[in-house]
């Protein structure tokens, strides 16, 4: 049956077995929930009675992650991930990757591969989407012959995947060569990324675009496997890169930072979390974090005092660009780009935030002349970081302070905290704001006399309908 | 060689009576570097031969090719008059000897921003006009900023060579010309006056005007004749002054004055007879060679030649004889130092339009005393490149105090808040610079009513800052620079090798820095964006990043990009609503064109945001027929809450509307920055909130659900009242004669320009032309008017105001339609705009 082999059922039974695990999560995206019960049920009468299998669905980050924080509510001793996985590192639980096949017309696929290689004349590293993976071999077969009667010493180089299982205690540095969205490959020393010709075989999906971004030097060519046909000339994502480039230098800008968590799986990301907020607070802006799920306007808008997002998530969901956005929502790379000024855009890329270089607290060198904002046009002062007893003192008393100001001054210094982002902390924008809640002393004591409220639903309530007020 | 030393200069720094602080400004072409020479010449900084040629204050290559000056340029000159010279002068001196600190300011409209800076350090104005093209648009302009700065002006009438060689005009006719230009200027002076400055109009007769030729060297003013002639005629100096000019004849043979011409032959004016006839007779003789005629003539005058000039012939001959005989120094010389202020005299008016702070405090004091031992007061109105790449002199004035190397100054930004922290630098000056001619030479100190350039500060003042002692932590800085220009031409420069980028980025910084005028911003798509006064203003600023600041890397310039704004025709026509992503919540708004002049008066900052909601509610009503209840239902200004777009609430008793106003305002900020059609500004809407449904939950009411939906609302509102784009235009006006009229009509009318004013200059065959350019249009505007009235035409343009494209915007094919599409395309926005039905939700 096609579902078996599809969903690889006695490969991966034998992993659970080998393991001796009893408490197995299978883990579907939305797209492939209806095929869930069959792969349950393929899967039990494969492993009988003795290992209870959960099905998880509509996980709460991105859906390439590995949801250990689910598998956790269950107690599963393992997660069997299906679908289009980012392959990111775990932290708690070891993972079974189950990729799909998807189809592929290897004969066609070779041909251009070929086509491509002697028409450029260098090198060309292939790369694949992990759903043509088990495809991979044949075209290794099917192009050796060809590259020997050509004779000539140009190479073809095929990034692979060295492992479908990742275990929570590997570790992202000991990896060696290049490692990219669980794929591998290594190029002959003295060879550059730049002089590769790139073959992406795949969709144009979130693994692409990590791929375009990350490897923005190489020309890159895509062989799209469902028409079966070749794909040139990519310039988005050089517009892309630019408007990443726009949001570094507004955040520069920003004196409030909200931390977005996108992931509670991918290893290390606690720790990342920490170091963002130390590199934030060591240029003297305020940092908060925030749990929310998957982001969205409404979401972001609840916390209009941040002036940038830092969204930190697996390499494939970390982009989040949005017109709806209140305030652009950046990546963990470009956050360290952004508050630390040693640091140039140099046009550099990276989206995965494992061997991500960030400074530690105190190194930033702190120089008094005036930065040049590029949203403005004009130079101005950075907040200064004060000593950490400093900033306790000042802290507590921002609000009080605030207030005292928002009392004796005029609107104009209420207007550019709310409106202009120049508040240096929450308490402060909350001071500012025109309406802050019920006040504790309520002017009249006395309760108010029933009413009689509105019924019907928030589409349209009862007394609406009738009046038809703004019907025309 | 140069006439003086440092030591020299310094010591008469000290004498605050013996310093003149003038800028020359005047119209584009009109021969102020020219002039400029002569000062310089006779401090002995250039030969005097060559004076006229070298115009040593264009120090920049492109300045000299050009022939036109771009930055302006300090000279700190020194001058040792005679006693005899001084003798006529009533006011405080100490010795004869006199500092200029002159600087030469550019005359083209686009850099405007280079004369503002030169005005605020100077207290004086050398005026020049050209006597045959009389006064001019920019000659207007920058006497209107000079009065503006309180700077007392002198005038000069050029280019008086002209006269005699070139259009070989008579004595009367000459006469009514320059009569003219006189009156010209001083009609612009007298509107713009002010009685703390007094009377500022100027004339010939009390010797504040002066008749130059800038080329050739030579200028005189009526004393030069009146001393000349009244002992001749044994009258008193000042009596012989006023003859010479105004309706005062003379008749040779009666020897007898009118006042009226008698009609004899042999009668003639004053100024006639006794100034211009004689120069003219010296250039025809000199000019015709003939020699034998010459030397007893200038004998006469008391003119002596050396062996080797009595070889010259022809014009250099004449140049020398003029030069000789009423040398442009003294005569100008005596004019600042006769008829401009000293800082000490002019600070003591000055001080209002200065000083931020309260004016009875020490450092309005020590402003208005000049006191050197007061607390220094210092402004920094431009940044200077150094010759060690990316270092920049702060240049400035000293208003009170001392500065001195390795003093300790507190510097105040521009944004800086007395009491506050915010851009407040303490930094020790590393050295104390002043210019003498090309040369910078170090000095100890620089006292108050000198200009000076620091080195060390630049990293920490951007374009202009006040600086004072360290310890004076309550001085308020004074008021910053008003621009007459705006930036308005924008291009998106890129690197042509993408490794270059932190170099473009760096070279932007410095570019930023160098120019006051100069914006360097980045548009949403990425792209960096240069903004400038105007094409020839970008042209040189481009090119000063791309070889200065750059090194040289490879630029890549975009087409020039002009920024619209985004309005409403009509009121909305309908009431629209939009529903928050939890459907709890819903806004119904709409939209109407403010009122006109409304915008205007926003911008101009008559209504804004700080007013005081009784008066901006009295303004409303009386000027633009506001409901007084209404106006003071004012909830925001926007973007940026100061721009001119209004959100008033117009809801009756809503419940919790309090609790959301943040919000919507935050909505509002954000809307009106990128409006619906294209991400532009917007600009004169008034958005009225109509009506309000909140869910009883404070919970499902917060910003998340109001900020976007108070957004779409009003790009529902936007959309349904008939969107219109609105350009900017240029007011250009142009001066030509009457043959170049016909090609004039021809480039503007193909470039959708429009004439509104053409009247004929009195008494020349001139022509002032003003009309509108759409600034879109301009791009190669002067160019195209060179070609079709072989150079006889030359425009100034200067940003006037917004003009609605009648075009609807959401037709495709139409004129706005297809600046949108292009808009969108270069914004990286998607092709279509997003429909109305997307913001505006139904029941």
């Amino acid at each position: 049956m096609d579902l078996l082999s599809n969903y690889e059922i006695s490969r991966t039974a034998d992993f659970i077995r080998s393991r001796s695990f009893t408490r197995v999560a299978l883990q579907f995206p939305d797209d492939l929930l209806r095929d869930s019960t069959k792969v349950a049920r393929a899967l039990r009468s494969e492993l009988g009675r003795r290992v209870r299998l959960f099905v998880m669905a509509d996980t709460a980050y991105g859906s390439c992650c590995v949801d250990e924080v689910g598998a956790a509510h269950v107690d599963a001793e393992c997660v069997i991930h299906y679908g289009h996985a980012c392959m990111s590192p775990t932290t708690t639980l070891p993972a079974f990757f189950v990729f799909g096949k998807a189809t592929i017309d290897v004969d066609d696929c070779v041909q251009s591969l070929h086509h491509c290689l002697s028409t450029n004349n260098r090198p060309i590293l292939v790369l694949l989407g992990l759903e043509y993976l088990h495809a991979l071999q044949d075209i290794k077969a099917a192009m050796s012959p060809r590259l020997q009667c050509t004779g000539s010493g140009l190479m073809v180089t095929y990034a692979e995947v060295t492992s479908t299982i990742i275990n929570p205690s590997e570790d992202c540095d000991r990896r060696k060569g290049f490692f990219l969205g669980g794929l591998t490959w290594s190029i002959p020393t003295g060879h550059k990324m730049e002089e590769y010709l790139l073959f992406w075989i795949g969709d144009e999906d979130s693994a692409f675009a990590n791929m375009i971004l990350t490897l923005n030097s190489c020309e890159i060519v895509r062989y799209d496997a469902k028409r079966s046909q070749l794909l040139k000339d990519f310039s988005h994502p050089k517009k892309i890169l630019r408007r990443r480039y726009y949001l570094v230098e507004k955040a520069k800008d920003a004196n409030i930072v909200g931390i977005l968590v996108g992931t509670l799986g991918v290893a290390g990301f606690l720790d990342l979390i920490k170091q963002m907020k130390d590199l934030i607070e060591g240029t003297g802006k305020k940092s908060y974090t925030l749990i929310m799920g998957r982001p969205n306007s409404a979401k972001l808008a609840n916390f209009p005092e941040c002036d940038v997002f830092v969204y930190v998530s697996c390499a494939q969901t970390a982009l989040l660009d949005s017109k709806d956005f209140l305030a652009p929502v950046i990546t963990p790379y470009e956050a360290v780009l952004a508050f630390s000024r040693a640091k140039e855009w140099t046009g550099e890329y990276m989206l995965d935030f494992c061997g991500l270089d960030i400074p530690a607290f105190g190194s930033v060198n702190h120089t008094e002349e005036a930065r040049f904002s590029f949203i403005r046009g004009a130079y101005i002062e950075d907040v200064q970081p004060t000593g950490n007893g400093g900033q306790r003192i000042e802290e507590t008393l921002a609000l009080a302070e605030s207030t005292e100001k928002a009392l004796s001054s005029s609107n104009q210094l209420t207007d550019s905290i709310l409106f202009k982002g120049t508040a240096r902390s929450g308490a402060e924008f909350f001071a500012a704001r025109s309406f802050q809640g019920l006040s504790l002393q309520p002017e009249n004591p006395s309760p108010p006399s029933l009413l009689i409220g509105r019924s019907g639903r928030a589409a349209g309530y009862a007394d609406e309908n009738q009046q038809g007020r703004y019907s025309s | 060689m140069v006439k003086f030393t440092v030591e020299g200069l310094r010591r008469i720094m000290d004498s605050k009576h013996n310093i003149r602080n003038m800028s020359v400004i005047a119209h584009v072409d009109h021969g102020k570097s020219t002039l400029t020479d002569s000062l310089v010449a006779a401090a002995g900084i250039i030969a005097q031969e060559v004076a006229g040629d070298v115009r040593m204050t264009d120090t920049r290559q492109d300045e000299a090719e050009r022939g036109i000056t771009i930055k302006s340029t300090g000279i700190s000159l020194y001058y040792e008059m005679q006693d005899e010279a001084l003798k006529g002068y009533k006011g405080e001196r100490s010795g004869n000897e006199y500092l200029i600190n002159l600087i030469d300011s550019p005359g083209h409209v686009d850099f405007s921003s280079e004369v503002t800076a030169a005005l605020r350090i100077t207290d004086g104005a050398l005026v020049v006009v050209d006597c045959v093209e009389g006064v001019c648009v920019q000659t207007e302009t920058v006497l209107r900023q000079a009065l503006g700065e309180r700077i007392r002006p002198v005038l000069t009438v050029n280019k008086m060579d002209r006269c005699f060689l070139e259009l070989q005009v008579e004595g009367e006719e000459a006469y009514q010309t320059f009569q003219r230009v006189i009156e010209n200027a001083n009609v612009i002076m007298a509107t713009y006056e002010d009685p703390l400055l007094g009377d500022v109009q100027v004339y010939p007769e009390k010797g504040t005007v002066a008749f130059s030729a800038g080329l050739h060297g030579w200028a005189f003013t009526l004393t030069n004749f009146a001393k000349m002639y009244a002992s001749k005629f044994g009258v008193d100096e000042n009596k012989m002054m006023e003859r010479l000019w105004g309706e005062n004849f003379f008749d040779p043979a009666t020897k007898k004055w009118t006042s009226k011409n008698s009609g004899s032959p042999t009668c003639k004016r004053g100024f006639v007879q006794f100034c211009y006839e004689p120069i003219k007779q010296i250039i025809s003789t000199c000019m015709n060679d003939q020699k034998d005629k010459l030397w007893p003539m200038l004998q006469k005058l008391g003119v002596t030649m050396k062996a080797e000039e009595k070889e010259l012939v022809g014009k250099t001959l004449m140049k020398r004889v003029m030069q000789n005989w009423l040398p442009a120094s003294d005569a100008l010389l005596e004019m600042m130092i006769f008829h401009l202020p000293s800082p000490s005299k002019a600070q003591k008016y000055r001080v209002e339009n200065l000083y931020e702070g309260p004016l009875d405090d020490q450092y309005a004091n020590a402003i208005r005393n000049c006191d050197p031992e007061g607390p220094l007061m210092l402004y920094v109105s431009k940044m200077i490149p150094a010759s060690d790449k990316g270092r920049f002199f702060a240049f400035g004035r000293v208003f009170s105090g001392k500065v001195s190397t390795g003093l300790k100054v507190r510097i105040m930004g521009p944004n800086y808040v007395p009491g506050q922290k915010k851009d407040l630098y303490v930094k020790s000056v590393q050295r104390t610079v002043i210019w003498m001619g090309k040369k910078q030479e170090s000095v100890e100190d620089v006292p108050c009513g000198n200009t000076v350039a620091m080195v060390g500060l630049d990293q920490f003042i951007t374009k202009n800052a006040t600086l004072t002692n360290e310890k004076e932590v309550d001085a308020h800085p004074i008021r910053a620079m008003k621009f007459s220009v705006s930036p308005v031409v924008r291009v998106a420069v890129s690197c042509k090798i993408a490794s270059d980028l932190p170099k473009l980025v760096e070279g932007l910084k410095r570019l930023a820095k160098s120019d006051p005028m100069v914006v360097c911003t980045i548009e949403e798509s990425g792209e960096h964006i240069v903004a400038g006064a105007g094409e020839l203003h970008l042209e040189i600023c481009l090119k000063d990043l791309q070889d200065d600041f750059m090194g040289g890397a490879e630029i890549v310039i975009s087409d020039p990009v002009v920024s619209f704004r985004e309005t409403v025709l009509e009121k909305s026509c309908r009431t629209v609503m939009s529903k928050s992503p939890n459907k709890h919540n819903r806004l119904y708004m709409e939209a109407r064109p403010m009122e006109d002049g409304l915008a205007e008066a926003i911008d101009d900052g008559r209504i804004g945001p700080r007013d005081d909601p009784k008066v901006r509610s009295k303004i409303l009503s009386e000027e633009f027929g506001w409901d007084k209840d209404l106006a003071k239902k004012i909830w925001c200004f926007g973007p940026e809450t100061t721009g001119p777009n209004l959100v008033v609430d117009m809801c009756k008793g809503v419940q919790y509307l309090n609790e959301i106003k943040d919000s919507v305002v935050a909505g509002f900020q954000w809307a009106s920055k990128e409006g619906a059609l294209a991400e532009e500004n917007m600009r004169g809407i008034c958005f009225e909130v109509c009506d309000v449904i909140l869910h009883a939950d404070a919970i499902h009411r917060g910003g998340g659900q109001i900020i976007p939906t108070a957004r779409r609302v009003i790009y529902a509102a936007q959309l349904t009242a008939k969107p219109r784009l609105l350009e900017p235009v240029y007011l250009v006006e142009i001066q030509a004669p009457e043959q170049a009229l016909g090609g004039i009509y021809g480039v503007l009318n193909q470039k959708r320009g429009h004439v509104f004013e053409e009247v004929q200059r009195p008494g020349t065959p001139l022509y002032n032309i003003k009309a509108y350019l759409p600034v879109i249009e301009s791009f190669g505007f002067s160019t195209a008017l060179r070609a079709a009235t072989s150079g006889q035409a030359f425009p100034q343009c200067v940003f006037d105001h917004w003009d609605m494209m009648s075009a609807d915007p959401m037709e495709l094919n139409s004129q706005a339609g297809q600046l949108i599409a292009d808009i969108r395309k270069r914004k990286g926005l998607k092709e279509q705009m997003t429909p109305l039905s997307e913001f505006e939700d139904k029941l």
